[in-house]
């Protein structure tokens, strides 16, 4: 949302707020007290007009005492460097802002005591203060790897507005077999269409979305195909917001049947995750519908499906976890996604999985058959 | 122990001599090193034990000297000599002490006396007159005697009889006492669990009533008493006779051999713990043990009837025997004599009550010593004073009874390091006392008590409860740490968190200043705060010393 893009400028002053709080607190010897918004499910709010999960009123509070000093020490040494960064335009990665910080120590040894002992204590500051301040990583320039969203389409162009101003557009139908690679600060892009857009289907799968990219989906159909890459990135997050938002377009899910897709993938893509609270309202895309592979499908298609195997340790732990979603996920937990969380219980009970690629059973002699049941799907509503 | 050897191995007294001068290494002469520390072991317990049975409160002077290369090769001609205040010895006994095996006051009466065989000293003289062909030179006066007697005693060890040589009376500056000197071939330890400081501070350690005057080969260590801090001597109390339930049938035949000539009843009645008229009665009732055995005289039982009378009493179930035989230390002269072992932070001391293990009444003390020279590694283990009947153990650790209790306690639990199934770590001496009419050792050099499952028990209590008392005083200590960690958080990071604040905010000087005077006035507070918990933490401790200090009487809470 271009809202979010233009807070961005504000962290500068946010922070300048919060170390004046602190400063004055000191200066009277009050004790300062630093809230963070707390992102746990205990924490989470979901509102179906919404659509995605938000935090609650719950806050962590930091005062300031001898057991906290070292870890405020570090909070707004890190945040100095970060300041530096949104000043230059530089970006990071968390595992360079550690290096970074490694650094600046080395050459001031007044700040030896706050030397990260490794990667993971800095992280962890670097997300508190996210926390604090609530701002996305991404808007503290401290980015991720970008991995999956590669997009396909024929008739979808993308704007980008880059630092300096000047902008570049993409046009995806020249781009022969290679995909489009969104970045996980999708903010910065203009979406159009060269001809109405009639849905937008992301695949779990990559090597699915590619395979059917090279059969001919995006020839025949008027459409966007993205694979998501297993449990979606930011980038991912973003972009499918982005699509959902500037193009209005109906947007597909398409994966496997089983309780890890459906909690840790789908619903994170559909309503974000209770650990990125503050940021799911532009890293998730409401709109987005569970195609299947669906319960249903299994019969009417004859598809080969299979019980959990014991040695399928992530989808055993995602089963056992279902029980738990559906009594405390406020998102399954709401009417609204009382479809899916049916297919949770469906799971639940008979304990059995089926995958995407079970689609290519159906007809072993024709290529396209998988296309021919997701528009036949899509055609005659067969979603949730 | 002695009497089973003679016995089952049959040595005759005339050969005894023979046997043990070609079996040194079995009582403690088994390396040059180990040789030295048993023949000052066996003239210090020898002198203890005289002074105790006399009431005399001991005073005891070691000189040990170098005098040159040993006829052996890698040994070293060394002079012990020690000297006591105790009650002398008769001349006429002279001889038999110091060159005559299996001859002691102290055989084979159930008392906790160190010394229980008869074979201690003669042992060092034959390794004296092997090594360096002098025998044992003597000094002893007795009270009311004019004149000294001085004398070399050798063995003669065909025979097993002492010769005296060189017999002479002379003037001697006190009324009484005994001066036993050897020269003998081996190696000066000092320093190490098998070191000779080790012996003495243990000796002293144990023996809150002991002045120990030593002088030792080593121009770093000057000559040095030991003061007593006690002046009640140990009441060793009367005998107790073995408890049956305690003996193998070898060992059960060979007591008999003590008695001669008596009717079976009486050796029964008058040789053993618990043993009575209705014992007997039970034997010939429900053993099946045959009544005219009880009439015989017992030198005129063959080994059948030995046999029957033997499973027959293991199978009656009998009183265990009476605890009242055994010594202890006591909390409070502990206390006093552990502070001798040099400069000490803190300790603790447990007396348990004497209590039955494998039908033998024992005693466990123990004796925790937090040191203050923190030049000790951290992860060295505690350093550990064994004693048996107050005599230091300093070999063959490994199969110890106090040494498998020591490692299966927890010590985490009490906030000490402990590796795995090893010693407890750290800058602390843990000495643990057994005392028992009937201490069974592994060996015939007395180093290793066995580890009978009820003995091991019965010193992890001892431990435990010691640890329980020794951790208070380490809480207190890592309370101690953590304020000064405190302390030090808020020098390290209260200005560089300022310093941030006002880069990020362009605050001026002033306002840094003041930032950082409330800074530190808000984690001042908070030190302050640690600080008045650990004042109250030492608050509980001295009240509790205070209240330990009063209560050498008042028993333990069972742990
Ligand atoms: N310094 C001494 N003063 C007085 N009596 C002594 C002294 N040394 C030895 N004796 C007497 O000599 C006896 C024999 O001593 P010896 O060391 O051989 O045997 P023990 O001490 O009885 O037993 P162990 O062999 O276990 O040491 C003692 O029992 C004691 O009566
Ligand atoms: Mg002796």
């Amino acid at each position: 949302m271009a809202s979010k893009s233009s807070v961005a400028a504000d962290i500068p002053k946010l922070s300048k707020e919060l170390c004046l709080r602190l400063l004055g607190d000191l200066e009277k010897a009050k004790r300062p007290v630093i809230y963070a918004t707390k992102c746990s499910l205990d924490n989470a709010m979901y509102n179906p007009k919404v659509g995605y999960l938000t935090p609650g009123d719950k806050k962590v509070a930091t005062e300031l005492n001898v057991s906290s000093v070292k870890k405020m020490s570090r909070t707004i040494f890190m945040l100095e460097i970060i300041l530096g960064n949104l000043e230059t335009g530089a970006v990071n990665t968390k595992r360079e802002l550690y290096y970074i910080s490694k650094g600046y120590i080395k050459h001031d040894p007044k700040l030896k005591p706050l030397d990260f002992a490794d990667q993971n204590e800095s992280d962890d500051i670097i997300d508190f203060i996210c926390e604090m301040l609530e701002v996305y990583r991404e808007e503290i320039n401290c980015y991720a790897n970008d991995r999956g969203g590669q997009t396909y389409s024929q008739q979808l162009i993308v704007t980008e507005t880059m630092v300096d101003g000047t902008k570049a557009t993409i046009d995806l139908s020249k781009l022969g077999t290679s995909p489009f690679q969104p970045k996980n600060r999708p903010q910065n892009l203009k979406l159009s269409a060269r001809k109405k857009i009639d849905f937008c289907l992301i695949v779990e799968s990559e090597g699915t979305a590619n395979t059917l990219v090279a059969n001919g989906f995006t020839k025949r159909n008027n459409c966007i195909l993205m694979g998501a890459q297993g449990v979606p990135s930011n980038a991912v997050r973003g972009w499918s917001k982005l699509i959902q938002d500037q193009l209005e377009c109906p947007i597909y899910f398409f994966g496997d049947l089983d309780a890890y897709t459906m909690q840790n993938i789908f619903r994170t893509l559909k309503a974000g995750s209770a650990a990125s609270l503050i940021r799911n309202e532009d890293y998730s895309a409401p709109e987005v519908r569970f195609l299947g592979v669906l319960p249903d499908d299994i019969k009417k298609y004859d598809l080969l499906d299979y019980p959990v195997k014991e040695n399928d340790a992530q989808e055993a732990r995602a089963l056992k976890k279902a029980g738990d979603v559906l009594k405390n996920d406020p998102f399954f937990m709401d009417k609204k996604n009382k479809g899916l969380a049916d297919i949770l219980k469906w799971l639940q009970v008979n304990k059995r999985r089926c995958e995407q690629q079970s689609y290519f059973t159906v007809n072993p002699k024709d290529p396209t058959m998988p296309e021919k049941i997701i528009i036949d799907k899509i055609k005659r509503g067969h979603y949730v | 122990m002695a009497a089973h050897m003679a016995s089952t191995q049959k040595i005759t007294t005339s050969s005894t001599a023979e046997y043990f001068s070609k079996n040194l290494q079995q009582v403690g002469f088994s390396s040059h090193t180990k040789a030295v520390l048993t023949t000052l072991k066996e003239a210090v317990d020898n002198a203890l034990d005289a002074c105790e049975e006399n009431d005399i409160l001991p005073e005891i002077r070691i000189e040990i000297e170098k005098l040159g290369a040993g006829s052996m090769k890698n040994a070293e001609q060394i002079r012990i000599c020690v000297v006591d205040n105790g009650p002398g010895i008769d001349p006429d006994d002279v001889p038999k002490v110091f060159g005559e095996y299996l001859a002691s006051s102290k055989f084979g009466r159930g008392r906790c006396t160190r010394g229980q065989q008869g074979i201690g000293i003669s042992a060092a003289t034959t390794w004296a007159q092997l090594t360096g062909g002098k025998g044992a030179l003597i000094i002893t006066k007795q009270k009311g005697m004019r004149k000294a007697l001085k004398a070399r005693v050798e063995v003669d060890i065909k025979n097993n009889k002492g010769t005296m040589k060189d017999k002479d009376m002379i003037d001697w500056d006190r009324p009484n006492g005994t001066s036993v000197e050897f020269i003998i071939d081996g190696r000066i330890q000092l320093n190490g669990e098998a070191g000779l400081m080790n012996y003495l501070l243990g000796t002293s350690l144990v023996n809150p009533h002991l002045t120990l005057h030593y002088k030792l080969p080593d121009p770093e260590i000057p000559e040095t008493t030991i003061e007593r801090v006690s002046k009640d001597f140990p009441k060793i109390p009367e005998a107790v006779e073995p408890h049956p339930h305690t003996m193998k049938l070898g060992e059960f035949i060979a007591h008999s051999h003590l008695f001669g000539k008596v009717k079976t009843s009486n050796w029964l009645g008058k040789g053993f713990s618990r043993v009575g008229p209705s014992v007997i009665q039970e034997l010939i009732k429900t053993a099946g043990v045959k009544k005219a055995i009880f009439e015989k005289n017992v030198d005129q039982l063959d080994e059948a009837e030995f046999k029957s009378l033997y499973t027959g009493l293991q199978n009656l179930p009998l009183m265990a025997p009476s605890t009242s035989s055994v010594l202890s230390i006591g909390e409070e002269s502990l206390s006093k004599s552990i502070q001798r072992l040099g400069a000490v932070d803190y300790f603790s001391v447990v007396t348990r009550k004497p209590t039955i293990c494998d039908f033998k009444p024992v005693e466990v003390e123990v004796a925790i010593a937090r040191l203050q020279v923190k030049t000790v590694e951290q992860d060295t283990p505690v350093q550990v004073l064994r004693f048996a009947n107050r005599v230091p153990l300093q070999f063959d650790k490994s199969a110890c009874a106090i040494y498998n209790s020591l490692t299966t306690v927890n010590w985490k639990a009490y906030g000490l390091v402990q590796p795995k199934e090893s010693l407890p770590q750290g800058p602390y001496i843990v000495a643990v006392s057994v005392v028992s009419p009937f201490i069974k050792f592994k060996n015939a050099s007395k180093e290793t008590i066995d580890s009978s499952d009820e003995l091991v028990e019965e010193i992890r209590r001892a431990l435990m409860q010691a640890g329980q008392k020794l951790s208070k005083h380490i809480r207190r200590e890592d309370k101690a740490n953590e304020l000064e960690e405190k302390i030090r958080h808020i020098e390290q990071f209260g200005p560089i968190l300022v310093e941030g604040i006002c880069r990020i905010t362009k605050a001026n000087d002033t306002r840094k200043e003041k930032a950082r005077l409330g800074l530190m006035k808000l984690l001042g507070r908070d030190a302050q705060e640690a600080e008045k918990d650990l004042e109250s933490a030492s608050e509980k401790l001295e009240a509790h010393l205070v209240k330990t200090k009063k209560s050498e009487t008042v028993e333990e809470v069972e742990a």
